[in-house]
């Protein structure tokens, strides 16, 4: 059954100066995927989901949301046409209480926050407890909570997570993979990028490997895993 | 020689030097007004040393230059890397200090002003003749190390530092020379003219000479050289109705040059080219 | 001694309107990333707003209308020009003084051409009050209790603002990390502008209490009281609010202890010499840069 289509990237390119960090990439997510960007670091990952965003600007291409033409829109209406953006390196607003950066990121919904609150505290019961701490004392891990959990308080159509595993212990991704599987499981579309390819490719529906800014292959994430490239270059096994 | 003539031609001189000593701190991203209050300083003693002492011209003028030196050498030891807004406001405070000093030294004129400063033979063309020399000066570290370090500050100092360059030592350096620069400036201005006063360093002297270098373009020295002149000279050449309005012509001429041609008039890109042509 | 606690009393009614002052710059300074350093001059100009209102009606609402209006309506007009220039240069604070500060050598020159001769204005003298309290050398006049009770009342609404409502919890979100706001989707240039808005609504307040305070205002006063209120913004540690604080409050009464133990003209060279020493020893500022 063909589901229908929640984000798609057409052709598009990003420049910054000389160099060309996204190539004339083309992507798409369905309602209900989760699609994984896996990569090397520099391979333009980021870069494709700021450029989703409109935090950096596409020179050519087209996005698409929901139907709608996203091209070129600035940042915060794109955000608040539903595309949640869980930033690199765990980014919160460190000098703010955790209450007060899960109410900004209920920003566009301010009726809705109490009952978003309630829904968000079900998933990371952790951060109930924690409501008046300052942001900027909490562990890694508990940031990345947080980071998600402001997402969610946007009541995303389209979560976007960059590298959400990054300078976390193993035992702290695995926690945040799970959430991320439930958060699927609960209806929420799900664009990974993620430099740990097994992981982001055991987890995936369908899976874009990107290299020097461009999309090498796509399919399946089981056909992905496979695959003899892939398998060289990212799994680290010798085929 | 005109009167209206002598004038454009002594308050370019001393204008392009001023902007220069404005130019060089800000090769390493500093607004180093500062220099203002060596110029006030060194024009008044050289007044006085002149009027009072009868010093001969070109002892004053070393001292002048010296005594620039050693007004922005001691806070550049707290200074030299301060972010640059600090350093706006130290010039600022430090200008206000040393214009309330003048108006309350009744040996200096007060309020009221300096006059009777002794007039030197030759003395415009010996001003051109310095210019020159300062000009050369200048040229000279824009093409050394310094200039290239001082390039690499202006763009980030972190990378500068981590590059191996003394960020302190060199933003001391560029505000000291600078600071000599002004104390010519100062001496110059006080022969030139032959009166001061203390309303003059104010606020407006100091968006007139921004106004002028941002013109012109902060980038090389050689832009203040074409935007001086024309600055002064429509000053000059509007009528006095108009003329009146000067300090409000150039802050808006300097909005408007810094958001539609952030460079100024002339660029890094239009000497190369220029460069380019006379080659060819 | 009661030399000390006038001066004491002068030194806190100036300092809390050095801090309303000190707030609203370091305010555009965190959330719009500019240096306006013609907000002071805005101020003085709103004084003058006032002046010519009181010419024709004595009614307070509207003299405090017609300032904040003026003030918000005109620091709001200067935006599009700091957005403009962060299009060309990028957000460099730098670049936005020397912008800010041609604005300033414009306000005072059209001030001084054209508003009152460029003379300068004298508020009635009941606008300023008489001695409500007097006590030998101690008295304090209607015009500075205005300027205290209402410098305090605005600092605590202001800080209630940004620490207990939505749009302040906008503003500190934006001044903390403004890419991490548009991200989580709040507008950039809406809350920068609310702003520049709320910065004008504290000018003009500060417009009428300093007008009730000194009773007068020249074409000068921006350039003076301007230098003030952004050294005591450096003295704090640039964008740092508590520490304007302390230092908008501390730079009023050391001006007042000085005027009050020293010669005249020589009192504000003072008050400069203390900011300069400070200054020059911590050139980040006392309480640290938060821009």
């Amino acid at each position: 059954m063909k589901k229908n289509s929640m984000l798609r990237v057409e052709g598009i390119s990003v420049s910054y100066g000389p160099v060309r960090a996204v190539d004339n990439v083309s992507i798409e997510v369905n309602e209900g995927e989760i699609v994984v960007l896996i990569g090397a670091n520099g391979a333009g990952k980021t870069t494709l989901l700021r450029a989703i965003l409109g935090v950096d600007k596409a020179q050519s291409g087209k996005v698409l949301f929901l139907g709608n033409d996203i091209t070129g829109k600035s940042t915060d209406r794109v955000a608040k046409s539903g595309l949640g953006l869980i930033p690199e390196g765990h980014l919160v607003f460190s000098t703010m209480t955790v209450l007060e950066n899960l109410q900004l990121g209920g920003y566009h919904n301010p009726r809705e926050i109490d009952s978003n609150l309630e829904s968000v505290f079900e998933s990371f019961p952790v951060l109930r407890n924690r409501l008046d701490q300052t942001a900027g004392t909490l562990s890694g891990g508990e940031q990345q909570m947080l980071s998600i959990a402001r997402a969610l308080m946007s009541r995303p159509k389209l979560i976007m997570a960059d590298e959400p595993s990054l300078g976390l212990a193993p035992k702290v991704v695995s926690e945040i993979f799970d959430i991320l599987r439930d958060l699927n499981k609960k209806g929420y579309t799900i664009l990974l990028a993620e430099q740990n390819a097994k992981k982001a490719l055991e987890f995936g529906n369908r899976g874009y490997v990107m290299e020097t800014g461009r999309v090498v292959l796509e399919g399946p994430t089981q056909e992905l895993m496979s695959n003899p490239e892939v398998r060289h270059a990212y799994l680290g096994s010798n085929v | 020689m005109s009167s209206v003539l002598y004038y454009f031609l002594a308050f370019t001189g001393i204008n392009i030097l001023m902007c220069w000593s404005i130019y060089l701190p800000y090769r390493v991203g500093q607004l180093h007004y500062l220099t203002v209050a060596c110029m006030l300083a060194s024009a008044y003693f050289s007044g006085f040393a002149a009027r009072e002492w009868s010093w001969p011209f070109a002892l004053i003028l070393a001292a002048g230059i010296l005594i620039g030196v050693l007004i922005s050498l001691l806070p550049s030891f707290a200074i030299g890397d301060a972010p640059c807004f600090t350093v706006v406001i130290v010039g600022l405070t430090i200008i206000f200090i040393f214009k309330t000093a003048v108006e309350n030294s009744a040996a200096l004129g007060g309020t009221i002003g300096f006059f009777g400063i002794p007039e030197v033979q030759h003395l415009l063309p010996l001003t051109y003749l310095l210019l020159a020399a300062a000009g050369a000066f200048i040229y000279r570290i824009d093409h050394s190390r310094l200039g290239r370090a001082a390039s690499v500050v202006f763009v980030d100092k972190n990378t500068a530092a981590a590059l191996g360059v003394d960020v302190k030592q060199l933003g001391m350096f560029f505000q000291i020379a600078a600071g000599g620069i002004a104390g010519l400036a100062g001496t110059l201005y006080a022969f030139l003219i032959g009166s001061l006063f203390p309303e003059f360093f104010n606020l407006g002297v100091i968006g007139t000479l921004m106004c002028m270098l941002f013109t012109g373009g902060h980038s090389t020295m050689w832009g203040v050289v074409v935007s001086v002149p024309i600055l002064e000279g429509m000053q000059l050449l509007l009528p006095s109705a108009i003329a009146s309005w000067r300090q409000v012509i150039y802050a808006l001429t300097l909005i408007v040059i810094i958001l539609l041609l952030p460079g100024g008039l002339i660029t890094k890109r239009t000497l190369v080219r220029f460069k380019g042509r006379s080659r060819a | 001694m009661e030399i000390f606690v006038a001066q004491l009393l002068n030194g806190l009614s100036l300092g809390s309107m050095y801090v309303l002052l000190v707030l609203g710059f370091n305010l555009m300074l965190l959330v719009a990333k500019i240096i306006q350093f013609a907000y002071p001059h805005l101020v003085v100009l709103s004084m003058y707003v006032c002046w010519a209102v009181l010419r024709y009606t004595d009614n307070m609402l509207l003299v405090v209308l017609a300032s904040v209006a003026s003030c918000i309506v005109i620091n709001i007009a200067i935006e599009p020009i700091f957005r403009l220039l962060a299009k060309r240069h990028g957000l460099d604070i730098n670049v936005s003084f020397v912008v800010s500060m041609s604005m300033a050598l414009l306000i005072t020159d059209v001030m001084s051409h054209l508003l009152n001769y460029g003379y300068p204005i004298a508020f009635p003298s009941d606008w300023v009050g008489k001695s409500i309290f007097s006590s030998g050398l101690i008295a304090f006049s209607a015009g500075q209790a205005y300027a205290l009770f209402g410098g305090i009342a605005a600092v605590v609404a202001f800080f209630y603002l940004l620490y207990r409502t939505r749009q302040g919890r906008v503003l500190r979100a934006i001044s903390e990390n403004s890419l991490l706001s548009s991200i989580i989707g709040i507008p950039i240039v809406k809350t920068r502008v609310l702003s520049y808005g709320v910065a004008g609504l504290l000018g003009g307040l500060t417009a009428v209490m300093l007008a009730r305070l000194l009773g007068s205002a020249s074409p000068g006063l921006g350039d003076f009281v301007g230098m003030k209120v952004v050294a005591a913004s450096i003295l704090a540690g640039l964008g740092n609010l508590k520490g304007g604080l302390v230092c908008g409050l501390l730079l009023g009464v050391a001006e007042s202890m000085a005027i009050g133990y020293l010669a005249g003209s020589w009192s504000n060279a003072i008050a400069f010499m203390m900011m300069l020493i400070i200054m020059l020893i911590k050139p980040e500022g006392l309480f640290g840069i938060r821009a």
